[in-house]
């Protein structure tokens, strides 16, 4: 994008060894995804589930190994970065707030652990107060420190995930289905947390979601992957209100409209998800596509830039 | 058709109970889709397991209240005696279609043993009904699918597989507890208009459950919303949406994001719902609510009419619906 990009991944490709009914597979979860992420921005991974989403974000953190490509924060290849220092910078909000924290430490122990490991604390004062901040930060009364996972909500278990990503404050924070597993009314307030945060702290940050909803509200940028690649990325309103990819326009079209003069149940067609196992010789969304012609079942159409966005399609 | 009546699910001793349903009523007419709407632990899915003789056991029961099933009550009743007598023609499906189906038989084993208790039946009529019923929910190649096993199939077949054994009884009323919850939009959207072509086709009525505000509004034909346990409104989609008059309901609205896009926040509801059995006086929302007044604190709400088949579970309701 610019040149204050604080996160550059380029040409990313991840794949896994799968084994099934006796044979072995590889399954190229990414396939040549490159992203670039601005200092101060939100930008929205958007996909069915298997599209490799979160793959991209946990490729990010160390958490999967990619094949090839690069990701570079700050200008520096992570790869040379140091380990420690980018995983200080980079953290992650996982989806699951009641399997991402230890069942068996204080809350204030979770959020204190990045700090410990790193020696980010002289005294047991300041630790403590640093705790205190970062539960204040997120909403939580200071007092939580003390508690365990399993006395606390939902919702206050997903703020102390998010706690735990601001001590010491990072650059880039990945938040992979952060409100997924949260009730709406839940949801709404752990992302105005969220929004409040990036602007107080000045974070960049990368918000993989399932849900257009969501990735609408908190979202500068939006990127839209199928099965590994990304087909199209654009501002969010440009995705949102002028979706060009067959994809995203069933994507925004399947939305359920909370307006009940507004029923779409039975007018769009959708089609089946497709198998990571046999991905198909052109465009991986040519099976379900209504715009397949006969050159996207031989050419895999490439990313280009089409007036405001990047497309990757032959038809549009 | 199916009529609830005062229904309350308690937990704990019977000397102290402690309500997690309490005092739920509605009426599910014949071929009508009644949504019923709230957020975790709410006690929605403790009503549908109450409603189908379902609840866990030990665990909660049902202290008062009846179930009416074509007139006659079905809470007394032991599964088999439901069959006997004719009204073993409810079923169910869950959120999860993977952790219902066994893992280690084929799916046409599975659907065709549903198909022999009810139809007594074996062999090759149960397996030529499975395969009808398969072709019902529009399973793609239904012949050969039969023999496939619950791993080989996406997320959205395996649902039309769950709803398959459901119609093996050739359900009255179909009960479908979050079954979209799991599955992605673009398929959620397919499972849903299934759930309401069959609906329509087989005239059967349906309770479905669901958290979430923007799928009740292009599938049901009338709304209940749940908060702790009670109903707090309940009216025609078209009308819940146009004039939601409980504040948790318009709270639940404003708070999706598909209603705020652009909005620099989201209004959210503050606060938390109440543990069961916590509230002892007064309002259930009266914690929670912007609008609450003192009376709220001490009173029980009374249960208003605001329109024809619009209930209101609030002594304050909102009467225009609020500001747009």
């Amino acid at each position: 994008m610019t040149g204050n990009a604080v996160l550059d991944i380029k040409d990313l490709k991840v794949s896994f060894k799968v084994r099934r009914s006796g044979g072995k597979y590889q399954v190229r979860a990414v396939d040549g995804v490159s992203l670039s992420l601005a200092e101060g921005e939100v930008l929205g991974i958007v996909g069915e589930s298997g599209c490799g989403k979160t793959t991209v974000g946990r490729s990010i953190v160390g958490l999967a190994r990619p094949d090839s490509g690069s990701i570079s924060f700050k200008g520096k290849d992570m790869s040379a970065a140091g380990l420690r220092d980018m995983r200080l910078n980079i953290r992650m909000v996982f989806q699951d707030p009641y399997a991402s924290l230890n069942p068996r430490r204080t809350i204030g122990d979770s959020v204190a652990e990045a700090g410990d490991i790193n020696g980010f604390f002289t005294g047991r004062a300041e630790r403590s107060a640093a705790i205190a901040a970062a539960l204040t930060a997120v909403g939580l009364d200071p007092s939580f420190a003390a508690r365990y996972p399993y006395e606390l909500s939902g919702g206050q278990r997903q703020r102390a995930g998010i706690a735990r990503t601001i001590l010491p404050s990072p650059s880039i924070v990945i938040a992979d289905e952060p409100v997924s597993a949260l009730d709406v009314s839940v949801q709404a307030q752990v992302l105005n947390l969220m929004m409040d945060l990036r602007e107080q702290l000045g974070l960049s940050m990368l918000f993989i979601s399932h849900d257009l909803g969501v990735i609408g509200q908190i979202s500068n940028r939006v990127a839209v992957m199928y099965m590994g690649r990304i087909v199209e990325q654009a501002t969010t309103r440009a995705v949102l209100d002028d979706p060009r990819h067959p994809y995203t326009r069933s994507l925004v079209a399947a939305i359920p409209k909370p307006d009940p003069s507004k029923r779409i149940l039975g007018a769009i067609e959708t089609g089946e998800p497709p198998s990571l196992f046999k991905r198909p010789s052109g465009c991986a969304y040519a099976p379900r596509c209504p715009l397949a012609s006969h050159r996207c079942l031989v050419d895999v159409p490439e990313l280009r830039s089409v007036d405001d966005r990047a497309l990757a399609c032959h038809n549009v | 058709m199916l009529s609830v009546r005062d229904l309350t699910v308690s937990l704990g001793p019977a000397t102290a109970p402690v309500d997690i349903v309490a005092g739920v009523s509605f009426e599910l007419g014949k071929g009508e889709i009644l949504g019923l709407v709230g957020e975790s632990g709410c006690g929605k899915s403790m009503t549908s397991l109450a409603v189908m003789g379902l609840l866990p056991q030990p665990g909660p029961r049902i202290r008062t209240g009846q179930v009416l099933l074509e007139g006659s009550d079905v809470t007394q009743m032991e599964p088999w005696q439901r069959v006997e007598a004719g009204h073993g023609r409810m079923a169910m499906i869950f959120q999860e279609p993977m952790t219902s189906l066994n893992p280690v038989r084929r799916i046409g084993d599975q659907i065709a043993e549903a198909v022999q208790v009810h139809d007594r039946v074996s062999g090759l009529p149960a397996t030529a009904r499975a395969r009808e019923l398969l072709e019902l929910v529009r399973m793609p190649d239904p012949a050969m699918q039969l023999s496939a096993y619950p791993h080989q199939l996406s997320g959205g077949q395996r649902q039309r597989v769950m709803i398959a054994i459901a119609l093996a009884c050739r359900p009255q009323v179909l009960i479908a507890d979050e079954p979209t919850t799991a599955l992605d939009v673009t398929i959620q959207v397919q499972v849903l208009g299934l759930l309401r072509e069959l609906c329509n086709r087989l005239d059967m009525a349906m309770l479905f459950i669901t958290h979430d505000m923007g799928v009740i509004a292009q599938l049901a034909d009338r709304v209940a919303v749940m908060y702790a346990g009670r109903i707090v409104e309940t009216a025609g989609v078209e009308a819940l949406f146009g004039r939601p008059c409980h504040h948790y309901t318009r709270g639940l609205m404003d708070c999706m994001p598909s209603r705020n896009s652009g909005a620099r926040r989201l209004p959210t509801i503050g606060g938390q719902p109440p543990a069961p059995g916590t509230v002892r006086a007064g309002c259930v929302f009266a914690s929670r609510c912007a609008a609450v007044r003192e009376t709220c604190r001490s009173v029980a709400p009374p249960r208003a009419e605001v329109s024809s088949g619009h209930e209101v579970l609030c002594a304050f309701p909102l009467d225009d619906g609020g500001p747009r």
